[in-house]
């Protein structure tokens, strides 16, 4: 029997298969999903922010760069070998926006790249990535297959 | 940081009498009885948020203004989608349905309704607190509530531990329901209580 484990804002969560990992209603945020295809084991970070600029506060999950870190780190921990690891992520919307303001800062954006940029650094490929846009997502990453299941309101439903 | 009981006493009156007019403005709009919850002040993490807006991925009307001024915050009202199309259904004196995702008019009306309403509220708390505030244009997001919420708190790539809400539930008869919370910036809580002399 597979479980769903939702994973909250600023949050992250690990699982082995047959579970499901669920966030919903990404924005501006990012669900970065790690898994290792071999021994079907993975987590999911639900990141806001691009960079905790050395202020970890008391949820270090809250940034991209400090939650891959507690993510990678977790999945570790049930086996997982870094060399295996394969990443995908999804979210990173702009929501609003408002007339007459320069778009030069788009939070959304700033978390993807982040995330990339991370990624990269652990040495951690991302396959495939779903950003942008201007609606919310609410995905379920199965740990064992490595599939993500993206949902929106408006612009209908995939898996990548 | 940590909030005393007297002041979590004045949020809450701050979120009475700005919620109270807000609530008036609302119904001397749509020509109907508005009733308000007593607003409740939240100091929650994230991972409590959804308990406040409730389902994360349930698609709402949301309205966004946000309130600058030496002590800004961001005002924003959620609308179920049944709720929002009553809402236009009254302000255009119509029964027909209107696909909010898409038809420009219903997003202006809502747009408008927001401004009104957020602009009621914060000429209240001028009123009560000496501070002014100048509302920005409303924007307007049809889509999952989580999401809309997510990128209005992360909007300026700063965020507290905790978030601070206002909450006021409104509902009116016959079925309107909507939902107004203030946030107010990080900074703005102390100048906004140093006012109140609290």
């Amino acid at each position: 029997m597979s479980v769903v484990i939702t994973v909250g804002m600023a949050d992250y969560k690990t699982a082995k298969m047959p579970d499901i990992l669920m966030t919903a209603g990404l924005g501006s945020c990012i669900g970065i999903c790690v898994h290792d295809p071999m021994l079907k084991v993975g987590g999911m970070a639900h990141i806001m922010l691009p960079t905790a600029n050395g202020n970890k506060g008391s949820n270090p999950a809250k940034y991209a760069d400090t939650a891959i870190e507690l993510l990678l780190s977790g999945i570790m921990q049930l086996g997982a070998s870094k060399m295996r690891l394969r990443a995908k992520m999804a979210g990173g919307a702009q929501m609003f926006s408002f007339p007459g303001k320069p778009q030069v800062l788009k939070i959304g954006d700033r978390n993807a790249e982040a995330v990339e940029q991370e990624l990269k650094r652990y040495g951690i490929p991302l396959v495939v990535a779903d950003v942008g846009g201007s609606f919310g997502r609410t995905i379920h990453y199965d740990v064992g297959t490595g599939e993500l299941k993206i949902r929106t309101i408006n612009h209908g439903e995939k898996v990548i | 940081m940590d909030i005393t009981q007297i002041q979590l006493d004045a949020l809450r009156e701050i979120g009475n009498i700005g919620s109270g007019h807000a609530a008036t403005a609302l119904s001397t709009l749509l020509q109907r009885r508005i009733d308000m919850s007593v607003p409740e002040v939240w100091a929650v993490p994230f991972v409590q948020v959804s308990d406040i807006i409730g389902q994360l991925d349930t698609p709402q009307a949301v309205v966004y203004v946000k309130a600058e001024g030496e002590a800004p915050g961001k005002a924003v009202f959620f609308f179920p989608l049944t709720s929002a199309e009553i809402v236009c259904q009254a302000l255009f004196g119509t029964n027909g349905p209107f696909d909010l995702f898409n038809d420009e008019m219903a997003q202006s009306a809502l747009k408008e309704v927001g401004n009104i309403l957020v602009s009621s509220f914060l000429i209240a708390l001028t009123q009560f607190s000496g501070i002014p505030f100048q509302p920005s244009v409303p924007a307007l997001a049809v889509d999952m509530a989580g999401a809309i919420l997510d990128a209005i708190l992360i909007e300026e790539g700063t965020l507290d531990d905790n978030v601070l809400f206002i909450d006021t539930q409104m509902s009116g008869i016959p079925q309107i329901e909507g939902q107004f919370i203030f946030l107010p910036n990080e900074g703005s809580l102390n100048k906004l209580l140093g006012a109140l002399g609290v």
